[in-house]
């Protein structure tokens, strides 16, 4: 209790000395907590939004279909296989799709196009997909040969909403594929270069346009929460039970992308390791010089009869203080900075775009770990580097000390 | 005087000190004895041992040679732990100067050690303030050390000293860093102190006026006992 007393006086002695020690702390919790917070916003931020956005965070396709496409590559029954993945928990809502190559034309504008069937109320419950339209209506029901197009892909081939398309393609039983489709609106999904060649049919149309019965390239899922991505992966490939089928995470079907992602968390770590160790420093030098000036007093302490152990945790105390607090303002601030950035997002001054989503900001994340990991971090470091002072000060020599010259 | 016990018992004591490679004799074989509540002083000039000899005698500092016996005990045969609880009990030390831990207040201070002691809070509580009376400072229990007079600082050294009661007191020069009013004032305090508690006061100083006060004088030079010298004032 009296060495508590003593640590807090102590603290109040050297005032600008502790002021400096708590702003370096105070800095370095704030700054480490707010890039945990910023760096699992990022990475949170992202996977929902490119998976959320189109790709799903989990994706089932007919062995390589995912590597390399083929229009035969098929899922059978996707129906049964849906509704079954449907049940799983954590599963959020999963959605069918068709993809092939075609041919569109109107009037003397021809361009390629990338054919996208989707089932127009999965896909809307999944992606919201019908948020993505710029201009006119999402697909109507018992209308047949509807057709969405990407932005650039009504530019390029100037159409207007209600103009009737030619779309050219190669059936899955070898026959040639064409027909007419009625343009109900535009989509435009961030992503300029998706947006060229986007051709959206919905998926009976499209089963029936490219002889597929009903047959479809691949299912994406979404989850509720993006952490158990891999445990619901797995579950999928036990209840589908299907070998011909491939379960794949966002962290497979989105490899490049997965690999950035931990190699920005690896610089986060580092960043931390930096203020660590300024905190360390700033540390380090302030109690060392404190029980170099109090050398008498310590060896005061320890003529009276004052374990060396008790001296130590008088320093130790003293430090740990000095952290607790700086730690509680720092975090106060981080959170403070961390719930403004949660609502308001940064921008990026350079925006990128993957899986069809344009990222130009990001939402911080406010979450136990960013203010655990500093304050934990900062304590033991305290602690840690503390102890060689403490050691000194539990070691001085009395006789030397007190000397009076 | 002869009937008297022993309290404090030097033999053969020595003590050197090497400092940038030169041997300093400190203290080159001393053997002294003390009875139980001499009021004595130990005088000599600055760097004949005076401190060193106080030291060895407190067990604060092991000689290289020699023993001390204090109450009949041989304090080098004591472990670390075991002589620091002996000097706690049993030796209050009063030191040049640099005696009171600026952070505490006086009552702080004087109760320190009754606190290691593990005595209860009221008795602490208690004890403080009539050990406070004793050295005229009642009322400044809550101060600082920093609020207090040079002779005032000392008075609470010898109040922490004495607090506890232990079978000896050692202060070194305790008077050097005062003016010599107050440092006869102070000497008159710790012989009446003396006198009342019969407790055993072993001072050190180099100053005559304090010297006369001393009921007994140990003339030290170069580190040594100088032979004969030991005049009874009294
Ligand atoms: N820790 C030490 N290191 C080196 N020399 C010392 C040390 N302590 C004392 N001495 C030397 O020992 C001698 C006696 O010192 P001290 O006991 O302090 O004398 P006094 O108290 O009478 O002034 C002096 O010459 C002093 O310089
Ligand atoms: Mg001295």
């Amino acid at each position: 209790m009296l060495l508590l007393k003593m640590a807090f006086r102590n603290i109040f002695r050297q005032r600008r000395r502790t002021i400096f020690t708590s702003i370096t702390i105070i800095f370095g919790v704030a700054l480490a907590a707010f890039s945990i917070g910023w760096a699992d916003g990022t990475y949170n931020n992202i996977i929902n939004l490119f998976t959320k956005g189109w790709l799903g965070h989990i994706q089932i396709h007919y062995k390589d279909c995912l590597d390399k496409p083929s229009l035969y590559k098929t899922i059978e029954n996707y129906n049964q296989i849906g509704e079954k993945i449907g049940k799983i928990k954590g599963v959020e809502s999963w959605t069918p799709r068709i993809f092939s190559a075609g041919l569109a034309s109107l009037k003397d504008k021809t361009s390629g196009v990338r054919i996208i069937g989707i089932d127009p109320l999965r896909e809307d419950q999944t992606t919201s997909f019908h948020k993505k339209i710029v201009k006119g209506n999402y697909f109507k029901d018992g209308v047949k040969n509807q057709v969405l197009l990407g932005k650039g892909l009504a530019n390029i081939l100037h159409a207007k909403i209600g103009d009737k398309i030619v779309l050219v393609s190669q059936g899955a039983d070898g026959s040639i594929a064409n027909d007419f489709f009625k343009v109900v609106g535009f989509v435009s999904t961030d992503d300029e270069m998706y947006d060229r060649n986007s051709f959206y049919i919905p998926l009976k149309d499209t089963q029936e346009f490219l002889s597929l019965g009903n047959n479809v390239h691949e299912i994406a899922v979404t989850v509720k929460n993006v952490k158990k991505v891999k445990e619901i992966s797995k579950k999928i490939a036990e209840i589908v039970h299907n070998p011909d089928l491939t379960v794949s995470p966002w962290q497979e079907f989105a490899k490049d992308f997965y690999k950035a992602m931990k190699a920005d968390k690896g610089g986060m770590w580092i960043s931390l390791f930096v203020i660590i160790l300024v905190v360390a420093v700033g540390v380090l030098n302030t109690v060392l010089m404190a029980v170099l000036e109090r050398l008498r007093e310590y060896g005061l302490l320890k003529a009276l009869g004052t374990r060396p152990k008790d001296i130590i945790l008088l320093v130790l105390y003293e430090t740990n203080i000095i952290a607790f607090f700086s730690i509680i303002i720092g975090s106060l601030i981080a959170l403070a900075v961390n719930y403004y950035f949660s609502i308001h997002g940064i921008h990026l001054s350079q925006s990128f775009t993957y899986g069809g989503m344009n990222f130009s900001e990001i939402m911080t994340e406010i979450n136990l770990r960013s203010f655990t990991i500093p304050a934990v971090t900062v304590l033991l470091t305290a602690s840690i580097v503390g102890f060689f002072p403490a050691l000194k000060a539990a070691k001085t020599d009395p006789v030397k000390s007190l000397r009076f010259h | 005087m002869s009937e008297k016990k022993l309290i404090i018992k030097t033999e053969n004591l020595k003590k050197d000190y090497k400092e940038d490679g030169v041997v300093v004799h400190a203290i080159r074989g001393i053997d002294l004895t003390v009875e139980e509540g001499e009021f004595s002083a130990i005088v000599g000039p600055s760097g004949c041992g005076k401190t060193t000899l106080l030291n060895l005698i407190s067990g604060l500092d092991t000689p290289d040679e020699g023993k001390v016996w204090l109450s009949g005990k041989l304090i080098s045969d004591m472990s670390g732990k075991e002589l620091s609880d002996f000097r706690r009990d049993n030796i209050g030390f009063i030191f040049q100067a640099y005696n009171l831990i600026p952070v505490l207040t006086v009552e702080e201070n004087i109760e320190y050690i009754m606190l290691l002691q593990g005595v209860p809070k009221e008795e602490r509580h208690k004890r403080v303030l009539e050990i406070l009376d004793a050295v005229k400072l009642s009322g400044l229990e809550n101060r600082r050390p920093t609020q207090l007079s040079g002779g005032q600082q000392q008075r609470v050294a010898i109040a922490r000293a004495m607090v506890s009661n232990p079978k000896i007191i050692l202060a070194d020069e305790p008077t050097a860093n005062l003016d010599s009013k107050t440092g006869s004032e102070l000497l008159d305090m710790m012989a009446e102190l003396n006198e009342k508690t019969g407790m055993t006061f072993l001072f050190s100083t180099h100053d005559k006026m304090v010297m006369e006060r001393a009921k007994r004088v140990i003339v030290l030079k170069d580190g040594q006992i100088i032979d004969k010298s030991e005049i009874d004032i009294v």
